[in-house]
Formats: structure tokens, C-alpha cells, sequence
């Protein structure tokens, strides 16, 4: 209850934090030039049946985006804002402070699906399907509860990376590709499938495509189930890695960087 | 009164990143401070007072040595520890610029775990009680330095805790901002806190604290109550002075009764080898035209001084 209340008390922080300085939300901008680059391929192909993907793969690529833009500076800023320490010193572990900032600026970028969307309708006169709405919601929140589960495992990881950089945009394209954001994992080459399936995305990319063509399997909540699951497994190595990585600090003195 | 911190032959060393050499930061501190009470820890840059206050809030490991904060060891017991303590950085950081102070206070609320109704009272009183109720819910980049540690003070108080840690709270203050710092300091002694401040501030120190303790080379030099800190300087008495004639003044140190002549504050002052010599000294000053002189006791600063010399002021 007290972990949930941590929780609660960093998104509202965050959720301010957003409101005055709008900068993770950049991707809320340049989404709808990427909604234009993949509905032009779609459209300009007639592809009627690859329309569902051009308007997810731009939601999926900016929320991950967003993703990796706040785990590689939300542990570094406090840091350097000397606020770090006092964390530490606080009866909560920094963990939680993670998960409940990074979760409220993906959620807020979950936008982007819409923006996608009405550049679609609005810009290329697109009819888009959207045959389960109810399951298309529930997809949408999976998604970015397994994407904040895998933001705060990678704001671990980007602690220990030497070049933060290089490593960040290294997660970019192949995540694109075996998360199935771009094209469905089943057109990929069988090799690549089971390598796809411990990523998250390759499930709820599904999900989603799935829940707006109507092309959806019985065993949809299994997907469902996948999805949050990948993402609370990232969630709790997240935990367990900055946990850790703060027990080190407080041996090595690296906490802060005054 | 009852220790409510103890520590003994506390050890930090810390490596490089080569993990070439090692440096003493703490090289065997053993240290008591008692309830109530205002401690004053002195030393110059790099002396080891900031990595102490740093042990004592949990933030950082001590390598060897042991350290209780209300009988609880702060290795085997850091939640017990960080209940009962509050930590207040100076300067400008440690604090979320962009949202306002309530919003700010409510989040470090929540992180001490207290309810919503108890977060929300609480942050109400200190807000009020330091100043802050009318700019409450401003964004906390438009505050003065003075309000912003005063909001820090409001931060380490959210939990209610019976140990302050001060780390340079004055630093960067204006003199009216820093009076009044000090005068929530008192407050805080008469409620019963313990307070743990360190300061490059003598003056502040002498004010404030029941207790200084001189830290050098991570290691203690001074720990004495305040009002017996003039032992240290043998008891003898001073003479503070205004002289603009160079002759005159290039004879005062060479008095057999006077032991050495210091610039201060715009004079000198003259340390002498015995009591009696105050009188001496003042008839010479008066005979030679020097109106402007008073006996006055060795200061905190006097103390400093002697025992770290001028290498606070090298890197």
C-alpha cells in the first residue's frame, strides 16, 4: 500500500514537473511527421491492409522513444540536481520514484496513438478500423504499463553504461524490428520469432493490430497476460538492478555528484 | 542527557576510480552529541565534515567504525535511522525547481510515508512557520536563496525528526536571511531537536551551537563546549585595536607582554601572555594616540585559526 502511495505521489510530481516543462513530451510533435511517412507508404501503395500498421507503428516508435529518452536522464538528473542523496535518505527506495515518474510521461505519450490516428482520418481521408475498442484500451494501458516496467530496467542499465549514447540508439531499430512495431512479427523470418517473443512489444504490437482489424485469436488474453508480464518482469529487475546499483553508491560514494 | 548519537573510530577511505590510491576522508572519528543539543562541526574544505553528516543521514557507508543514532546502528538499521533524522544541503539544489513549494513538500511527504491528511497539515504548518504560506504555491525557481533553504529546512522537518543534519545552511545567504535561518535554528533547540550544523561560519557557530567540534584531515582537533572555547587559547586575553600610524604599529609585536598582533576586522589584534598585560598594553596604545582600543576574549575564530591555520583557504 505504501509502495502504491510512493507511486501515486511520484506521478503526481511528475504529472507537475510535465506541466511546467513539457520537454519528454517532445515526441508528441514529431509523431505526426512519422504518422505521415508510414500512412504515405501505406496510402501511396494502396495497401488498405497494411493501413492498421501505419497508424501504430508511429504510436509504438514514439512511446518507445520516450521511453528511452526518460530512462537515460531521469536517475542522471537527479543526480545532478543533488536530490539523489536525499532520496537515498528517505524511507522509500528510489525505485519506486522511478517507476511512478516515468509511468505518468508514457501515459501522457500514449497521445501520440491518437495523434497517429487523426492524421490518418484527418490527413489521408483514411477510414481505420477499430473492431474491439474495449480490448484496443486494455492493449493501450498494457503497453504502457510493460513500457514503464522496461523504462525503469533500462534506467538501471543506462547507470552503468559507459557510452549511454551509443547504447540508446542501438535500442532503437532492432527493437523496432523484433518487437514487431514496423511489421508483424509472423512476417519476420521464423528464426527471429522466439528472439521477438521475450520482447514485449512483439505481443502487444499484436494486440493491438489485432484488436483494431478485428483479426484477433481467442487467446488474445493470453497476450494480454504476456504483455504485462514481460513488463512486470523488467519491473521488478529494474527494481532489484537500482536497488542495487544504490547499495553500491552508498560503498563507493558515487550517490550524488557533489 | 542522553547520547542520541554515538560514534566511535568511524573510518571512511574512499578509492579512485584506478583504485590507485586511497584517501582518508574519516581516519577514526569518535564522537558523542547529546539530546537537545546544537553541535557545531567545524573545518576547513575537504576535512571530512560533509562525508560525517553523510554517514550519519545513511546516504553513504562508513568502511570501518561504528555509528547509533538513538541507539539503532545506522548499517544494520537504516529505515530505524532515517525516521528519526532530517538532512538540509545547502545552495541551490536538492529541491524541484519548477513546481511550487507545497507541491515539492507533498512529494517528500509522501516519500516519509505519512498519510494524506497528516502531509497536508504538515506541509501547511512549515510553510507557514518559514515564511512560506504566501508563496506557497509558486514556482519554487522564483524563490530568493533565503526562502529556498528555508524550504529545504521545511523539507527536512516533514517527517518530524528529533536529529537535524545542517550541511553549510547559511551558505550564499544575505545577513537578514541568514539571521532569520538562524532564529528557526533556536526554535528547533527549544522544541528539543538535535541539531548537527556544519559551517565555515565562526561567528554562526559561536551564536548557535552548545558545542563546536573541529574536524581536520578527517580527524577531530577540538571538541569542546562553546563557552570554554577560549582554552584552547591558553585563556589569554586580547586587545582589539584601530592604529593608522605604521611606527606604532610596527612596535606592537615587538612588546615583551605581547605574544603576536593579528589583522582583524578592519584593526589589529594584539594576543597577550598574561591578563594583567591588558592594562599594559591599553596605557601604551593611549600614550602613543591610539583611541580606538578594547579588551575582548579569544573567538571561535581565534580557535580556528590557531588550530587549522590558513590552509582552509588552500585546495
Amino acid at each position: 500500500m505504501n509502495a502504491l502511495r510512493v507511486i501515486a505521489a511520484a506521478f503526481r510530481l511528475q504529472l507537475a514537473i510535465t506541466r511546467r516543462s513539457p520537454g519528454h513530451l517532445m515526441i508528441l510533435l514529431t509523431s505526426p511527421l512519422f504518422s505521415v511517412i508510414f500512412l504515405s507508404l501505406v496510402v501511396s501503395g494502396q495497401r488498405s491492409g497494411t493501413l492498421v500498421n501505419g497508424v501504430l507503428a508511429p504510436g509504438l516508435i514514439g512511446l518507445w522513444l520516450m521511453s528511452l529518452d526518460l530512462a537515460a536522464s531521469i536517475i542522471e538528473e537527479e543526480r545532478w540536481a543533488g536530490r539523489m542523496e536525499l532520496l537515498v535518505a528517505s524511507l522509500t527506495p528510489v525505485s519506486l520514484v522511478v517507476f511512478g515518474r516515468i509511468g505518468v510521461v508514457i501515459l501522457a505519450g500514449a497521445l501520440t496513438f491518437f495523434e497517429s490516428w487523426l492524421v490518418a482520418v484527418v490527413g489521408f481521408g483514411a477510414d481505420v478500423p477499430l473492431e474491439r475498442p474495449g480490448v484496443f484500451v486494455v492493449a493501450i494501458l498494457a503497453t504502457c504499463f510493460a513500457m514503464a516496467g522496461t523504462a525503469t530496467l533500462l534506467a538501471a542499465v543506462f547507470i552503468k553504461s559507459r557510452a549511454l549514447h551509443v547504447f540508446q540508439n542501438a535500442l532503437t531499430y532492432p527493437f523496432y524490428i523484433l518487437g514487431g512495431v514496423l511489421v508483424p512479427v509472423a512476417l519476420l523470418p521464423g528464426w527471429l520469432e522466439p528472439l521477438s517473443r521475450v520482447i514485449f512489444l512483439s505481443w502487444s504490437a499484436d494486440l493491438l493490430r489485432g484488436s483494431m482489424s478485428g483479426n484477433l485469436p481467442d487467446a488474445w488474453p493470453a497476450w494480454i497476460a504476456m504483455t504485462i508480464g514481460l513488463g512486470a518482469a523488467a519491473l521488478v529487475a529494474g527494481f532489484l538492478l537500482i536497488n542495487r546499483i544504490i547499495d553500491q553508491s552508498r560503498e563507493t560514494a558515487h550517490v550524488g555528484h557533489s | 542527557m542522553p547520547a542520541v548519537v554515538e560514534i566511535r573510530e568511524l573510518v571512511r577511505t574512499y578509492r579512485t576510480r584506478r583504485k590507485a590510491e586511497e584517501t582518508v576522508a574519516l581516519g577514526g572519528v569518535t564522537l558523542t552529541v547529546d539530546d537537545s543539543e546544537v553541535l557545531g562541526l567545524l573545518g576547513p574544505n575537504g576535512a571530512g565534515k560533509t562525508t560525517l553528516v553523510k554517514i550519519l543521514s545513511t546516504v553513504l557507508l562508513p568502511t570501518s567504525g561504528t555509528a547509533r543514532v538513538l541507539g539503532k546502528d545506522l548499517v544494520s538499521a537504516p529505515q530505524t535511522v532515517r525516521e528519526n533524522v532530517g538532512v538540509v544541503f545547502g545552495g541551490e539544489r536538492g529541491l524541484y525547481p519548477r513546481i511550487s513549494a507545497r507541491q515539492n513538500l507533498a512529494f517528500w511527504a509522501a516519500l516519509y510515508r505519512l498519510d494524506r491528511r497528516t502531509a497536508q497539515n504538515r506541509c501547511s504548518e512549515l510553510l507557514e512557520r518559514m515564511g512560506l504560506a504566501d508563496r506557497a504555491d509558486e514556482p519554487v525557481e522564483t524563490f530568493s536563496r533565503g526562502m529556498k533553504q528555508r524550504l529545504h529546512l521545511a523539507r527536512g522537518l516533514i517527517h518530524g525528526p528529533r536529529i537535524l543534519f545542517l550541511d553549510e545552511p547559511t551558505t550564499g545567504m544575505d545577513p537578514v536571511a541568514a539571521r532569520d535561518f538562524r532564529a528557526l535554528v533556536r526554535e528547533l533547540r527549544q522544541e528539543g531537536r538535535t541539531v548537527f550544523l556544519t559551517t565555515h561560519d565562526m561567528a554562526e557557530a559561536e551564536a548557535l551551537c552548545d558545542r563546536v567540534t573541529l574536524i581536520d584531515h578527517g580527524r577531530l582537533v577540538l571538541d569542546e563546549p562553546t563557552r570554554h572555547i577560549g582554552r584552547y587559547l591558553d585563556a589569554r586575553e586580547c586587545v582589539d585595536f584601530t592604529c593608522d600610524d605604521p611606527a606604532v604599529l610596527a612596535q606592537v609585536p615587538e612588546l615583551a607582554f605581547v605574544e603576536s598582533v593579528e589583522p582583524r576586522d578592519g584593526g589589529h589584534r594584539a594576543l597577550l601572555r598574561e591578563p594583567a598585560d591588558v592594562a599594559r598594553l591599553l596605557v601604551w596604545l593611549i600614550e602613543r594616540g591610539v583611541l580606538s582600543a578594547r579588551r575582548s576574549e579569544p573567538t571561535l575564530e581565534d580557535v580556528y585559526l590557531r588550530l587549522i591555520g590558513t590552509r582552509a583557504m588552500s585546495v
